[in-house]
């Protein structure tokens, strides 16, 4: 059974760098992390939360993360992701790379931004 | 990435499962509980954090699925499917599977032989840049060389970085001393050879320079498996001497096991030839290594005006259109075996494709029979694709195991037919085929071919089962949901395939029978049954002398004749069907025209009594007798072919014949009175026409001749029995090593057994192709069988309404035949035009038969519409035995 990809996919690598931004500030769960997101992006990356996780295990799986249950601040039992010295790394690396592809387009933008394609 | 981590990811699959759904319902309480802090019922709530999430089991499935390897855990299941509903069906299981193998071994066998023979490269280090040189004519070339030549080509340091020259040790050597003296193959050969060739020298050293000129003492160097057989391996062999032929031999050393010569050598000795030789006798084969950046063109090139030199320096030695040649050493080696195996490929290609199409056609029954369980399974929600890949699979599974089978019974089977039936000449193969092993190469071409054959007989049933016609084919009830009309046709076409195919493979193996007949019957011009022959090396001092050899062979003639079963014995340089040495001669008198000398002609050197003992007739004049000999006047008796040729209105009778012309002073003699005119006899192939050839007695011939044939080739032995010639192997062997003070004889044969050996490869390409065709026949009866007896029972109902009708048994049966025959004789015309195109390749495999031969394009269709006709017969008779009450009832 195929499964239709979701058109956010090109996104995969953004949602990564910003799980990871996320979590420069401590252990967080799923939920946490995705509320995170969203109000720091002003609600602007409205995604289904449920596309988090497979994110989340990826990036387990990459050795940037770690996980271990615990207990949330609702009382409630809760899956706590951390970053790893590695993801510290790869955030340093993705935040770079992506400075310099948002600077780039910006270049171009502002270049030709005013002409037409056509 | 690191290897563990990758395979982190597929670990675990279930319980990482249980967790994230855990983690997901942690998710959705704690989306819950902020909802309800913003004032929401527990019921809104929830129902908010469901939407916001999405569908739980899709976050899963995604996380399932990319901790899988999708492709492959289909194939797993679509796998499993397959075995459980192959062995459901054993019966179709096992004739699938047998077909494959069939169709898969024969392509293995001859594809082994092909990449022994053709495809791998030669042991010898950077085989690239070794080639053969050649004598080139304006008729041809050949491999021989002399003295002379070897000398000048040695000398072109521009073209070559060695040179070397060998021979095949075809005289033979005794090893004396020690209670049993034994006949081995010693290769003569030039000192560079083992560098040349790159031989692993694993004790001692090779011969040097010195060692290689005239005199330069006795030295023998050994094979591994002389030095383990006779000298048990032992470490202080070397600077031991051996006794070959009562002489003593200095070992100097002894080469690895790997070094493959064909034939093979037991030991080498040095050439140790005399440059200034003005010999023209080409006894020996001459290799070298092109320089480095030299290609084969190049040096071909320059070989041209190597030629030129040649002419200066040796005046009269060569024709003014002669030169010389390089080949490379494999081709060399191959030689003229390339074409035959091929054709052989092409042959098993076609056993190949029937077994396809007989396999597809059982596909088709089994897809038709399976309409409704494809169609429930479309209905399900099956894409169309995955339905293909579900049966290319099913295919793909018969196919690997026919091939695993087909590979162990193609291996087998080849190395039992090399081993019984050893096709002669067939190179590089080793002894009864033992160097054809399974190595990757066979394997990854018998994979290639599972796989491709897998997917050709599977695609065409798969495609054709997965269309899409799901309402009717469910609407129809289960027994009738019989052949459409699509798949009836295609099978139709599959058995027209298959008899085109299989009449091309039966013509073929028939022109082939035809020739082995015409072959069998050839007159060799002499009497084979109960004839036995012997080698015998004489290599020794005592026969370097013509009087030395003349002496044994009256001897050893006396002592034959006195052996009980013993009829007549003879002794020659040559037998018939192994062919003499080609020898230049003048006609006394005869003005010569442009040429060197008058003619050419085999050379035989032989006993009183050859004629007589081989019982070839005397046409005209006399045969020799025994007073024939170095004290009397020179005599020569040509044979019939010769006569004709150079005499065309007179008598050579009145002629005499001068011998040798330009081979050097070594051959220099008085002419020979011709005596007498024999009949022909085949000298070196059946197929051949006889050539022209003249009989001198050997104790007659000059000394430096006997010298030098007691390097090249051994003193034959020929025996006439009146009893069966083997019964008296032990008192003819007893009897030469008395006559001859202790030398053993070798290659004990009779006769017919030359002659079988003479027509092996014959026999060899005729069994084989008799093996296809035959297997090839029998498939497409099979497949035509299955047609018609699968129309029959899906017919079953419109054959009883038609039988309650009133029709009769006989047009019901007459109809079925028809419909049965139409496709066979469809598939037969298509037949004897492709094998009107195709047995053209077949023509130089041909002897005594035309390609187009009409008897074989007459016989064999007939032979295969009666066939069919057969095939056809059986399930014909069943419609007329269909019950109507039954059949009616049969729904």
């Amino acid at each position: 059974m195929t499964i239709k990809k979701p058109a956010a996919d090109i996104m995969q690598g953004t949602l990564d760098m910003l799980i990871l931004r996320t979590l420069i500030m401590g252990p967080a769960h799923g939920h946490t992390i995705a509320e995170v997101i969203e109000h720091t992006s002003e609600n602007a990356l409205d995604v289904e939360q449920g596309s988090l996780y497979p994110a989340l295990h990826r990036l387990e799986d990459r050795g940037l993360l770690s996980s271990e249950w615990g207990v949330s601040e609702n009382n409630r039992k809760a899956k706590f992701y951390r970053l790893t010295a590695k993801g510290r790394k790869e955030l340093a690396a993705a935040t770079s790379r992506w400075r310099r592809m948002t600077r780039a387009i910006g270049l171009i933008l502002g270049e030709v931004g005013g002409e037409s394609a056509e | 990435m690191n290897i563990e981590r990758f395979f982190e990811r597929f670990r675990d699959r279930k319980r990482k499962d249980e967790d994230l759904a855990e983690e997901i319902d942690s998710h959705l309480a704690h989306a819950q509980d902020a909802h309800a802090a913003r004032g929401l019922p527990p019921k809104e709530a929830r129902r908010q954090a469901n939407l916001k999430f999405g569908n739980p089991r899709t976050t899963r499935e995604a996380v399932w699925s990319y901790r899988s390897i999708p492709w492959l855990e289909d194939l797993w299941r679509d796998l499993r499917f397959v075995l459980r509903s192959l062995v459901k069906t054993p019966g179709f299981t096992a004739i699938a599977i047998l077909v494959i193998a069939v169709g898969i071994g024969v392509n293995t066998a001859v594809f082994s032989v092909i990449d022994t023979v053709l495809l791998k490269p030669l042991t010898y280090p950077d085989p690239q840049s070794l080639v053969q040189l050649r004598n080139t004519f304006p008729q041809g070339s050949n491999p021989f060389a002399s003295v002379p030549e070897f000398h000048v080509l040695s000398k072109q340091t521009g073209i070559f970085q060695q040179v070397a020259a060998y021979d095949f040790g075809g005289a033979g050597l005794n090893l004396t001393g020690g209670d049993h003296p034994l006949q081995v193959q010693g290769i003569h050969v030039t000192a560079d050879y083992f560098s040349l060739f790159g031989a692993p020298v694993i004790a001692g050293r090779t011969f040097t320079a010195a060692e290689d000129q005239p005199n330069g003492g006795r030295v023998v160097v050994l094979s591994y498996g002389l030095w383990k057989s006779r000298f048990g391996g032992q470490s202080d062999v070397v600077g031991r001497t051996i006794q070959i032929d009562g002489q003593p031999y200095l070992i100097v050393g002894i080469i690895g096991k790997g070094f493959v010569t064909d034939p093979e050598g037991d030991l080498w000795l040095p050439f140790q030839f005399d440059l200034t030789s003005q010999s023209m006798a080409h006894y020996f084969l001459t290799a070298a290594r092109l320089k480095p950046g030299v290609t084969i063109g190049q040096a071909n090139a320059q070989l041209k005006l190597v030629a030129d030199q040649f002419r200066r320096e040796y005046p009269g030695g060569r024709g003014p259109l002669d030169g010389f040649g390089a080949i490379s050493l494999q081709e060399s080696m191959i030689g003229d075996t390339r074409q035959p195996l091929l054709v052989l490929l092409g042959a098993v290609g076609l056993v190949l494709l029937i077994a396809c199409a007989n396999v597809a056609n059982l596909l088709l029954v089994r897809a038709s029979v399976r309409k409704r369980e494809l169609a429930t399974r479309a209905a399900l929600g099956a894409g169309r694709i995955q339905i293909i890949r579900q049966l290319l699979t099913e295919s793909l599974a018969l196919s690997l195991t026919g091939g695993l089978l087909g590979l162990i019974l193609g291996f087998a089977g080849v190395r039992l037919l090399l081993a019984v039936s050893p096709p002669g000449g067939l190179p590089r193969i080793g002894e009864d085929g033992s160097a054809v092993t399974l190595d990757p190469t066979i394997l990854l071409f018998t994979l290639g071919v599972s796989i491709l054959t897998g997917i050709l007989f599977g695609l065409v049933p798969a495609i054709s089962a997965s269309s899409p016609n799901l309402a009717t084919t469910l609407n129809e009830s289960g027994s009738r949901s019989g052949i459409g009309f699509r798949s009836g046709k295609l099978r139709s076409v599959l058995v027209v395939t298959e008899m085109a195919l299989a009449l091309v493979l039966v013509i073929g193996a028939t022109l082939l029978i035809r020739t082995f007949m015409k072959l069998e019957a050839v007159d060799p011009g002499f009497e084979t049954h109960n004839v036995l022959t012997m080698a015998m090396s004489i290599s020794g001092d005592r026969f370097q002398k013509t009087s030395g050899v003349a002496q044994l062979v009256r001897d050893g003639s006396e002592r034959l004749k006195a052996i009980p079963g013993v009829v007549d014995a003879a002794a020659t340089c040559c037998l018939p069907l192994q062919g003499g040495f080609g020898v230049p001669f003048d006609i006394v008198g005869r003005p010569k025209g442009d040429a060197p000398s008058t003619g050419g002609a085999g050379y035989f050197d032989i006993s009183w009594s050859y004629f007589n003992a081989l019982k070839i007739p005397l046409l005209r004049g006399r045969t020799f007798t025994e007073q024939d000999n170095g004290a009397a006047p020179g005599v020569v008796i040509i044979n019939e072919t010769m006569a004709k040729k150079y005499w065309p209105n007179g008598d050579p009778l009145k002629d005499r014949l001068l011998t040798g012309v330009g081979m050097g002073p070594l051959f220099a003699e008085p002419a020979r009175q011709i005596v007498g005119i024999v009949g022909n006899t085949t000298d070196r192939a059946l197929d051949e026409d006889p050539g022209p050839n003249m009989y001198v007695p050997t104790a007659q011939i000059p000394d430096g001749e006997t010298a030098l044939n007691s390097k090249v080739a051994p003193l034959w032995w020929i025996v006439r029995t009146s009893v069966e010639p083997h019964s008296v192997v032990a008192p003819v062997s007893a009897a030469l090593r008395d006559a001859s003070g202790g030398l053993p004889v070798a290659h004990v044969r009779s006769m017919d057994e030359m002659v079988a050996h003479n027509t092996s490869r014959q026999r060899f390409n005729m069994l084989l192709l008799t093996v296809f065709g035959a297997s090839a026949l029998l498939m497409a009866a099979i497949g035509i069988y299955g047609l018609m007896a699968y129309s029959v029972q899906q017919r079953t109902q419109e054959i009883g309404v038609r039988m309650a009708l009133g029709a009769q048994a006989s047009s019901l049966r007459n109809m079925v035949i028809r419909q049965g025959m139409a496709p066979a004789l469809i598939g037969v015309a298509i037949g004897i035009g492709g094998a009107f195109w195709l047995t053209r390749f077949l023509a130089s495999f041909l002897f005594g038969v035309k390609a187009w031969d009409p008897a074989a394009f007459i016989a064999t269709p007939l032979l295969l519409s009666a066939v069919a006709l057969i095939a056809i017969w059986v399930p014909a008779r069943r419609a007329t035995r269909v019950d109507p009450i039954r059949a009616l009832r049969f729904e």
